[in-house]
């Protein structure tokens, strides 16, 4: 690990043990510093091989050799569209002729063998399988949910295994407790022989172990191993509360003490508004409307009238 | 007449505004947790008015107003050359709950806060008051998931002949095109425009139409329900700020809020329609089909509230919660904000 080295600014593991080597698709490596260094602006090019690379794509090598990184690199990006299963052939033979090519493709990548034809390659792969892609991409998402809830239902087995030793152990060591106070107890105050009661004791024991019979597991499938609680892997619907639908309901009017004013219709209709000023056009453009002032100045007039001293 | 001072115990700072420093308090009197708006004097050119017009108009306008979604206002008291108003406590605002990425509307949610804000608004302008500062920021929800309308700083009568209003209200994003062309005379309709771009952004879950100054804002709302013309907008020449746009295609809402049903959308458009007159107000919006349509509403308890605040405890706290408690109930307490009420 000594001889890891940055290749730009030749700092070593040696001279910096906080050296972090970062990789980018191309497969250079360049340490922490020289990224922050030479990426300021987010993008550039490498300065091995001057490819144009983004920062957000370095990422810390975790394998020595840098090709390697590389090369994970390229085959994560291919596999995600050469994604066919053993199942998608009819031979095993077509399959594994599929995966010889997968295999050709990223070693071409990998070693800059070609790499205008392969890339045509794949571009020409993508079109022609473009539905069962997206299919196959489906279906790894579904396998993924079925094995985290098999991971889940292990893990919450083995959990309730865990808890049932312990409790049963401490069960166990209460009992012995009890046991053996009582066993004093009748030494101090009962009145047969000693040996007696030391004898019905251990058997009393001996008697209680073969009754303690083995607490079965608790059920959280059905024999089918579909679980009880949970829907065939996928999350449970939102449950939407219906409340009751809204009906409206004109407010509360205040007390006016007086008559009702006549409504809009009539303060249009029966000649109320030549008694105030018309609006203009700017004022109407603006929402302004002379029923307004014609309607607040009648429920004005006609409130308290009723009003008795 | 009690001492005020020690009537209300403080317990935590709330926020600052422009005019105001606002403190959650405990009513000793009725062990209730209230809001205590502290009016800031300001500078003596300020102090020489009397005092602070916002404040004056909130003290006016809401003690003759009770409706369950409109701010109470519980108190009002003096101290020194300080005044201050009490407010019931809302724990949190719709704009806080429209950013937050942990919360998910439903369609039944976003229809309750709107029959809500459009009760409060209804009984409001029955009132002949004008709210003026709609905006999410200004919707106040407590943790029973009721929404009262709160801030009446910029409130004012409407319906006067004479009287001549300025058009410099309602926060820009919200701001009505009539407003924006310097409408000196108004009614309804600039709250309902705020209504429905409340609506889109609870749809949007991002502000609808975020101009970056009072033309660009014209701009993008032509943008959208097209550049009118004289026909569609009668007198809009004649308003007194009014700016010629460049002819914009109207574009359908449809577009914009794809997931909205076909009454949601009827809604938009007649709260959102560009010529004022046109523009529905609050009652006939809320007898619009969508308010009666499925999905019903949400129920108060059941809205979605910011994990910060607990909501109310329905059943019993949770056996987690209670060893969460044991373990260490003291600093858990302070983190979550707990009050007792």
């Amino acid at each position: 690990m000594d001889d890891q080295a940055c290749p730009r600014c030749k700092t070593t593991k040696y001279r910096n043990p906080s050296l972090k080597l970062m990789v980018n698709v191309c497969g250079h490596a360049l340490c922490e510093s020289c990224v922050d260094l030479l990426f300021l602006k987010g993008s550039g090019s490498c300065p091995d091989c001057n490819v144009p690379l983004r920062r957000c794509n370095y990422r810390v090598q975790l394998f020595e050799d840098a090709m390697v990184e590389k090369e994970i690199d390229i085959r994560k990006r291919i596999l995600k569209d050469f994604n066919k299963k053993e199942e998608d052939f009819a031979t095993l033979r077509e399959y594994n002729d599929y995966l010889e090519d997968i295999e050709s493709i990223i070693f071409n990548l990998v070693n800059n063998i070609d790499i205008i034809n392969t890339n045509k390659r794949i571009e020409q792969y993508k079109k022609d399988n473009k539905e069962a892609i997206l299919k196959n991409k489906a279906k790894i998402g579904r396998e993924e949910l079925e094995l985290e809830e098999i991971l889940e239902i292990e893990k919450l087995n083995e959990e309730s295994r865990r808890a049932e030793i312990v409790r049963i152990e401490q069960e166990a060591k209460k009992q012995k407790i009890r046991e053996k106070e009582l066993l004093i107890d009748e030494l101090m105050f009962a009145d047969g022989d000693a040996k007696d009661i030391l004898t019905t004791f251990t058997q009393n024991i001996a008697n209680h172990k073969e009754e303690a019979a083995p607490i079965l597991p608790k059920v959280t499938q059905f024999s089918t191993g579909v679980k009880f609680t949970r829907g065939s892997g996928q999350q449970p619907l939102p449950i939407i509360e219906e409340g009751p639908l809204y009906k409206y309901e004109p407010p509360a009017l205040p007390d006016r003490c007086g008559p009702d004013p006549p409504p809009i219709s009539d303060i249009i209709d029966k000649g109320y508004l030549q008694h105030v000023r018309p609006e203009s056009e700017t004022e109407k453009a603006g929402g302004y409307s002379s029923v307004l002032p014609c309607l607040r100045a009648l429920q004005d007039a006609l409130s308290g009238l009723y009003h008795a001293s | 007449m009690e001492e005020p001072i020690t009537r209300y115990e403080k317990i935590d700072f709330l926020g600052e505004g422009q005019f105001a420093t606002v403190y959650k308090a405990r009513d000793v009197k009725t062990d209730k947790i209230v809001a205590v708006k502290k009016i800031k004097i300001g500078s003596r050119l300020e102090a020489q008015d009397g005092i602070n017009r916002t404040a004056l108009r909130e003290i006016k306008l809401l003690q003759e107003l009770q409706h369950i979604n409109l701010i109470g206002l519980l108190d009002v008291f003096g101290q020194k050359s300080n005044v201050s108003l009490v407010f019931d406590f809302m724990d949190t605002d719709l704009e806080i709950i429209v950013k937050d990425s942990n919360i998910v509307l439903t369609p039944g949610n976003v229809k309750a806060y709107m029959i809500m804000t459009l009760r409060g608004l209804e009984y409001l302008h029955q009132n002949w008051i004008l709210h003026r500062d709609l905006k999410p920021n200004n919707l106040l929800i407590n943790r029973e998931g009721i929404l009262k309308i709160g801030d009446f700083g910029l409130a004012k009568a409407f319906g006067s002949p004479t009287r001549i209003n300025t058009h410099q209200v309602v926060t820009r994003w919200y701001r009505s095109p009539e407003l924006l062309f310097g409408a000196r005379q108004y009614g309804t309709g600039v709250d309902m425009w705020a209504v429905g771009c409340i609506l889109a952004e609870l749809l949007l879950r991002v502000p609808f139409l975020p101009g970056e100054t009072d033309l660009d804002q014209l701009s993008r709302i032509f943008q959208v329900f097209g550049t009118p013309t004289e026909e569609q907008w009668p007198g809009m020449k004649s308003l007194l700020a009014y700016v010629q746009f460049k002819y914009c295609p109207v574009q359908s809402l449809r577009h914009i809020f794809s997931a909205a049903s076909d009454d949601l959308i009827e809604l938009l458009e007649s709260l959102l329609a560009l010529y004022p007159p046109k523009r529905c107000d609050c009652t006939q919006a809320l007898k619009m089909p969508y308010f009666s349509n499925k999905p019903a509403p949400t129920v108060g308890v059941k809205l979605p509230m910011p994990t910060n605040i607990t909501k109310m405890e329905l059943e019993k706290p949770s056996l987690k919660r209670k060893l969460l408690d044991n373990i260490d109930g003291g600093s858990l307490v302070k983190k979550l904000q707990f009050d007792r009420i």
